[in-house]
Order: C-alpha cells, then sequence, then structure tokens
C-alpha cells in the first residue's frame, strides 16, 4: 500500500508541475496574440509570448517544486 | 450504453427565467446546496449542542480540521497575519472537500468538475489577492513583479514573465482541480461502462477496477482539496509578504 501511495503521490507531483508548465505557455501565447491583434505585429508578439509564457512556467514549477522540498523536509524532521 | 461524460451533463429541475437570465434550479446547484448544508449542518450541530472541553466525536473531528488549516495557514501566511484568512481558508477547504466528496456517491453531481466553478473560485481569489495588496503595500505592491536579486539589466525581461506567471497562477488552479475531478469520474464512467456490458466472466475485471480506483479517488478528493487551499495560501502570503 505504502508504494502505492509513493505512485499516487509522484503522479499528483508530476500533474501539478505539468499543468503549471502548460497554464502559463498558454497564457503568454494568447497575450502575444492578443497584443499582435492590437498592434498588428504579427507574428512577433506571439513568438515573444510563448517565450515569456515557458520562462514564466519554468518559474512558477520552479517555486512549486522548492515549495515541495520544504513539504518534504517538514516530513522528514516530524 | 451511456456516454461516460452522460453524468456531466447539467439538467434543470425548477426552470426558472428572468429577464434574459437563466436561473434555473439545477442538478448542479442541488449538489452545491447539499454541499453546504453539510459543512454548515455539521458545525451548527456542534455548536447547538454546546461545545464542551470533552469534545465528542463530531466535534474533535471538526477541531482537528481547523486545527490542521490554521497551522496550514499560520505556515504560509504568518502568525500575525494568518488570522484573518483563517475562517477564509478553512471555508474554502470544508466547501470543496464536501463538493468532492458528494461527487463520489453514485447518482450525485461533481459541482468540482465544471471548469466555470472551479474557475470562479479561482478567479475569486485572484482578485483576492490584488485587493490585498493594493489595500497593503499601495503603489509598492508592484514591485512583486521584480523578484529579489535581479540585476538591474535584466529587469525589461523579469516584468513581463512575473505578470504572465502571476496570470497563469489562477488559470492552473482552477484547471488543475478541474481536470483531476473529471478525469477521476470519466474513468470511474468508463470502467463501469466496461463491467455493465461485458460478459460476466471479463466483467469482474473492470468492476474490481472501479472499486479500487473509488478508493483512489476519495484520496484524491482529500488531496486535491488540499492542494487548492495551500496554493491559496501560497498565494495570499505572496502578496502579504511581498517576497
Amino acid at each position: 500500500m505504502s508504494k502505492n501511495n509513493g505512485l499516487r503521490q509522484g503522479m499528483q507531483i508530476a500533474f501539478r508541475l505539468g499543468t503549471e508548465l502548460t497554464v502559463a505557455t498558454l497564457i503568454g501565447a494568447l497575450l502575444g496574440h492578443g497584443l499582435d491583434r492590437f498592434f498588428g505585429t504579427r507574428p512577433w508578439g506571439l513568438a515573444v509570448g510563448i517565450i515569456v509564457g515557458g520562462a514564466a512556467g519554468c518559474l512558477n514549477v520552479y517555486r512549486a517544486a522548492m515549495l515541495l522540498d520544504m513539504e518534504d523536509d517538514d516530513d522528514n524532521n516530524s | 450504453m451511456e456516454s461516460p461524460l452522460h453524468h456531466f451533463e447539467v439538467h434543470n429541475i425548477i426552470p426558472i427565467h428572468i429577464g434574459g437570465l437563466d436561473l434555473s434550479i439545477n442538478n448542479a446547484v442541488v449538489a452545491m446546496w447539499v454541499g453546504l448544508a453539510i459543512v454548515a449542518g455539521s458545525f451548527m450541530l456542534v455548536v447547538s449542542r454546546g461545545v464542551s472541553p470533552i469534545p465528542g466525536k463530531l466535534q474533535s473531528i471538526l477541531e482537528i480540521v481547523l486545527e490542521f488549516i490554521r497551522n496550514l495557514v499560520f505556515e504560509f501566511i504568518g502568525e500575525e497575519e494568518g488570522k484573518k484568512y483563517v475562517p477564509f481558508i478553512a471555508t474554502l477547504f470544508l466547501f470543496i472537500l464536501a463538493c468532492n466528496l458528494i461527487g463520489l456517491v453514485p447518482g450525485s453531481y461533481t459541482i468540482t468538475s465544471q471548469v466555470v466553478v472551479t474557475g470562479a473560485f479561482a478567479c475569486g481569489i485572484f482578485i483576492m489577492t490584488l485587493v490585498i495588496g493594493f489595500s497593503k503595500h499601495g503603489l509598492g505592491f508592484f514591485c512583486i513583479l521584480v523578484p529579489p536579486g535581479v540585476p538591474k539589466i535584466m529587469i525589461p525581461l523579469m516584468v513581463p514573465i512575473e505578470i504572465v506567471s502571476m496570470l497563469a497562477r489562477p488559470i492552473s488552479l482552477a484547471v488543475r482541480l478541474f481536470a483531476n475531478m473529471t478525469a477521476g469520474h470519466t474513468i470511474l464512467a468508463v470502467l463501469f461502462g466496461l463491467a455493465m456490458t461485458s460478459p460476466l466472466w471479463v466483467s469482474w475485471m473492470p468492476f474490481g477496477f472501479t472499486i479500487i480506483i473509488n478508493g483512489l479517488e476519495i484520496a484524491i478528493a482529500f488531496i486535491q482539496a488540499y492542494i487548492f487551499t495551500t496554493l491559496t495560501c501560497v498565494y495570499i502570503g505572496d502578496v502579504v509578504k511581498l517576497h
């Protein structure tokens, strides 16, 4: 059961980090696309937006992972 | 065979149309009311009986839950600041948990599998963090967009990245809860459909899996409610502390 528990937690973490990255990239792309429509600068806004969004996603994943690390330490200490 | 997505459909029970607005009472609304009734009812029951120094069964469960949430809030927001957010976070946790668990009762409706509901929660929390930030720090709140220790030359690059990462937070919060609940319930429905349509000598296998995954779903209901509230605490804490 404990092994199953570990697997489930691993899946949860993977899902959590996965959504962070995907959502941030999508938001960046959408913002870029919106700016393109507004200023008529196709396709540069989209390209820059995806890169910025990907960077933001990596940042979010890094923060979420640091948080997980913190929880892990708490578990080990208690 | 019914579609595995059939149980996500919203049916009107009492149609109410006021002007152009559709305010009908549907099965989703009823499921939400039941969730509210369970959360509020259990607390009212304890309080109306009189809170005793030697807690009964229900009282001790609720005390453990509230203490757990208080510690969570204190850890992420801080003891001084966190006090006023405990009721909100506790309500959020208990309501999401109740809705997730109600969804597991066969024939009921999973309100958290609607992206409208989780999105409304997440947008509310996002707007709340902005209001808290601006009322607490004024225009100094904008320095949340510049992480500490960033060289000056990087600031024009970091500000858009931070804006996107801030905007992504409520959406990932909403999508995570919604996708987990929808995926779990779809799997349950597919497996149960297999169990119902296959001949008896194979149908025990999907049926067994249905039972196992139902157990898993109970755990996921708790984990998702916990993750949602933890992240809410983290976001509020970020805004309160400003790095």
